[in-house]
């Protein structure tokens, strides 16, 4: 084909724009792929010697067993949910989920304060019942404990997935097998382990990834690993180039799980099939069976909701008083501002790239759309590190730029909140980005295809045709982004301002210097929001269905 | 000669055979014209082609005169002034029947296009039904409203995809005699892409057989179809 109708044909302003919006998200990790084999220096020696054994040991110990834990418990509930019933079986269907609302850095600290020598817990045993037991039992700020936090506020991402499927995919599967006379944990381990692998290891993989992007419980329990190594050479040795090396290890890690994730489910995805299958029925138990079903739901929902969340209510009510002040205002509307500012920018490139990939349909789109989605499996730290040796880079070349304006500095952009929102939208782009895809995919071509017959450039037709009827996604994918970057921590610790903090560093900050209490109320308000986000998404989804 | 197509050839990415092999044909002002085939015999390609949602890999093609593709340019479906009913008809789902129907109007003047509303509004036989929107008509209203749109920008040709695949089958008979009456009373040059012989009898001036992205036979229905 002739070269100029090739271009005149695909060379419009979305795959420009497109092509310019992935370079820029690409650029950070790529600074770090530049950079991560240069020359080690000593810090880099040491690290290798004495530090990057545990580093490794400690990370696969803790993904480990969180993985591990979290399906455990997230597909034994979504089993017993949708095949038994108990009392408060509708409630506990959504309850279930409301662990994940609670940032798992505000719940480690949460629980610190209950179980330490001065929390609820301890002074209770002394002053009521007048024990003094050894503090060590009720230490949990070691790897253990790291794994308890992580496996009870993060268990709903394999339950969501395992729930969902088994609930669309396997009523003729069990009761056949019922028939068949399996009993309950015959079918459970024989059947509906087995059945639901694709669903389970989806799941898993989400979880084990917020565990790499964790920063706040590793470091608030002092336990080593990448992701506090790489805090430390930043900020303890100022050594940029050992965090980009530890920030590339990372990554590393983080392809492996992926790659792995792509082995393990083999050929199948885990299909949310549009066939209208028969939900399974949930059958009765014996008393003590539903006795004993109901505690273990009970006892799940409670300490990975109602303790924390009680304690932190009470933290509040203590101390709100002394926390609301001018600055504390001035906190929520940092957070709102620069969640504001990038879920715009988000939605704004997710459509640009969204429409390209939809109206391109080639396998070069399709890989600009993979990329796309992408950022949110690297940690945080990793984008951090990545975007701050971009935007050193451009300020150094931006040098002469700056001087041509009369600005006396040597470094502007990377000292701004242009980088950390940068930062945001490179890590949550895909957050943004999969309901617009969905949301394109079930509307189709034809609609697009009819309007530019009607005489409608591709433009107009964006804006009076396909954008009017996905705006339901869009409105769902900004709401989702929002809310992730109100929680977000790694990476705004890192790249925040001088002086400028958001809710969740604030928190974090006021946790670290021993004032728990403090931190409540804007850990309260995290949560809110993050509940808030679980009811959109499942508003979106439920509507999605239909 | 409104419509000339000259020595097409098309195939999808991926796809190992071409699925429109030298194609060529023409079309005088006023015809139907009927492509028959099996599925896969590439009869809807054809009008994807023709409509500028393909790009062919050779051959030419003009509309009144005017080079549409060939191996220098692309003209866009946009500025190709040919109109299309889509299977699925594609009424926009956000808009009424009104606004779906004035949506191809823009270039025209306030009254002219509230004029030009009312008269195929008219021809459809849909007056009354202009504040409704799409899901609230049955399956033949909406298929007029499709052809309404269609229509209203006088476009030189009207592409059918399949029209009557989503229609029970009494009012398939109904609305395809009906097609005609309009059509002709309107003078439109049309294309319709069928897969049943009987529409394509009670239809077409003339009728286009295709096997395999080849054209069999072309000529009067009673010709071909006998």
């Amino acid at each position: 084909m002739n070269v100029f109708r090739f271009f005149r044909l695909h060379a419009n302003s979305w795959s420009i724009m497109s092509i310019i919006f992935m370079l820029l998200i690409l650029s950070p990790t790529l600074s770090i792929f530049v950079q991560i084999f240069e020359k080690p220096n000593e810090n880099w020696t040491h690290i290798q010697e004495f530090l990057l054994k545990n580093y490794i040991q400690n990370t696969i110990t803790i993904v480990f067993f969180t993985g591990l834990f979290s399906i455990l418990v997230g597909v034994s509930l979504a089993w017993f949910v949708t095949a038994y019933t108990f009392p408060l079986r509708r409630f506990f269907k959504w309850g279930l989920i409301l662990p994940l609302a609670i940032p798992p850095y505000i719940g480690a600290y949460t629980y610190h304060g209950i179980v330490n020598y001065t929390g609820v817990l301890q002074s209770t045993l002394r002053n009521e019942f007048n024990i003094t037991a050894n503090p060590a039992y009720f230490d949990i700020m070691n790897i253990p404990g790291a794994i308890f936090i992580f496996t009870i506020f993060l268990y709903p991402y394999v339950y969501i997935i395992t729930r969902a499927y088994l609930e669309q995919q396997s009523a003729s599967l069990i009761e056949n097998a019922r028939l068949l006379g399996s009993g309950p944990l015959e079918l459970f381990f024989h059947v509906i382990m087995p059945i639901s692998r694709t669903a389970i290891i989806g799941g898993a993989s989400l979880v084990i990834l917020e565990v790499l992007n964790d920063y706040g419980v590793v470091s608030y329990f002092g336990i080593q690993v990448f992701t506090t190594a790489i805090f430390q050479a930043w900020f303890g040795m100022s050594d940029v180039a050992s965090a980009i090396k530890l920030a590339g290890m990372l990554m590393a890690i983080v392809f492996l799980i992926l790659f792995l994730e792509k082995v393990l489910r083999g050929r199948k995805q885990y299909s949310y099939s549009n066939a209208k299958v028969r939900p399974l029925e949930p059958i009765s138990l014996s008393r003590e069976k539903t006795i004993l079903l109901f505690v273990y739901v009970l006892f799940i929902f409670t300490i990975g909701f109602l303790i924390p969340f009680v304690q932190l209510f009470q933290w509040m009510m203590l101390t709100y008083e002394k926390v609301i002040s001018p600055d504390f205002l001035q906190l929520i509307f940092n957070s709102v501002y620069v969640s504001l500012i990038s879920s715009f920018l988000i939605m704004i490139i997710a459509l640009v790239i969204g429409n390209f990939t939809r109206l391109a349909d080639s396998p070069w789109s399709k890989a600009v759309s993979r990329i796309t989605v992408l950022g949110y499996s690297i940690p945080g730290a990793v984008i951090a590190i990545g975007v701050l040796t971009f935007f050193l880079w451009l300020d150094r070349h931006l040098n002469m730029v700056y001087t041509a304006l009369g600005i006396d500095a040597p470094i502007i952009l990377s000292l701004s909140l242009v980088m950390l929102i940068f930062a945001y939208v490179s890590r949550f782009l895909a957050i943004g980005f999969n309901p617009v895809d969905a949301g394109f995919d079930k509307i189709g071509r034809s609609f697009t295809e009819a309007s530019r017959l009607l005489g409608t450039s591709l433009m107009r037709t964006f804006f009076k045709v396909d954008l009017p009827m996905i705006r339901g996604a869009v409105f769902g994918g900004f709401t989702l982004v929002f809310i992730e970057v109100m929680k977000e921590l790694p990476l705004t610790l890192l790249l925040q301002p001088f002086n400028f903090y958001t809710l969740s560093t604030k928190a974090f900050q006021y946790a670290n210097d021993e004032a728990v209490h403090e931190a409540a109320l804007a850990s309260m308000l995290i949560i809110l929001i993050s509940g808030l986000s679980i009811f959109v998404f499942h508003a979106v989804l439920e509507k999605e269905k239909k | 000669m409104v419509m000339q197509l000259q020595n097409v050839t098309f195939s999808y990415r991926n796809a190992k055979e071409k699925t429109i092999q030298h194609m060529s044909m023409e079309m005088e002002k006023g015809e139907i014209l009927t492509i028959l085939g099996q599925s896969g015999s590439g009869k809807s390609t054809v009008l994807r082609l023709i409509a500028g949602l393909e790009v062919p890999e050779e051959g030419m093609m003009t509309i009144n005169g005017s080079t549409m593709f060939d191996q220098e340019t692309f003209v866009q479906p946009e500025k190709r002034g040919v109109g299309m009913v889509f299977q699925d008809y594609a009424l926009f789902p956000h808009m009424t029947v009104a606004g779906n129907i004035k949506f191809g109007l823009k270039k025209m003047k306030r009254t002219e296009r509230n004029d030009r509303l009312a008269s195929v509004i008219e021809l459809v036989g849909l007056k009354g039904f202009e504040k409704r929107y799409p899901h609230e008509l049955s399956g033949g209203q909406q298929q007029r409203v499709a052809l309404a749109r269609a229509m209203a920008p006088n476009p030189s040709i009207i592409l059918f995809d399949e029209p009557f695949s989503n229609l029970d089958a009494d009012l398939q008979i109904k609305i395809r005699d009906e097609l005609r009456t309009i059509l002709k009373k309107a003078g439109i040059t049309a294309i319709f892409v069928t897969h049943d012989q009987a529409d394509a009898r009670a239809i077409a001036d003339r009728v286009i057989l295709m096997e395999k992205g080849h054209i069999v036979k072309i000529g009067t229905p009673d010709l071909i179809l006998c």
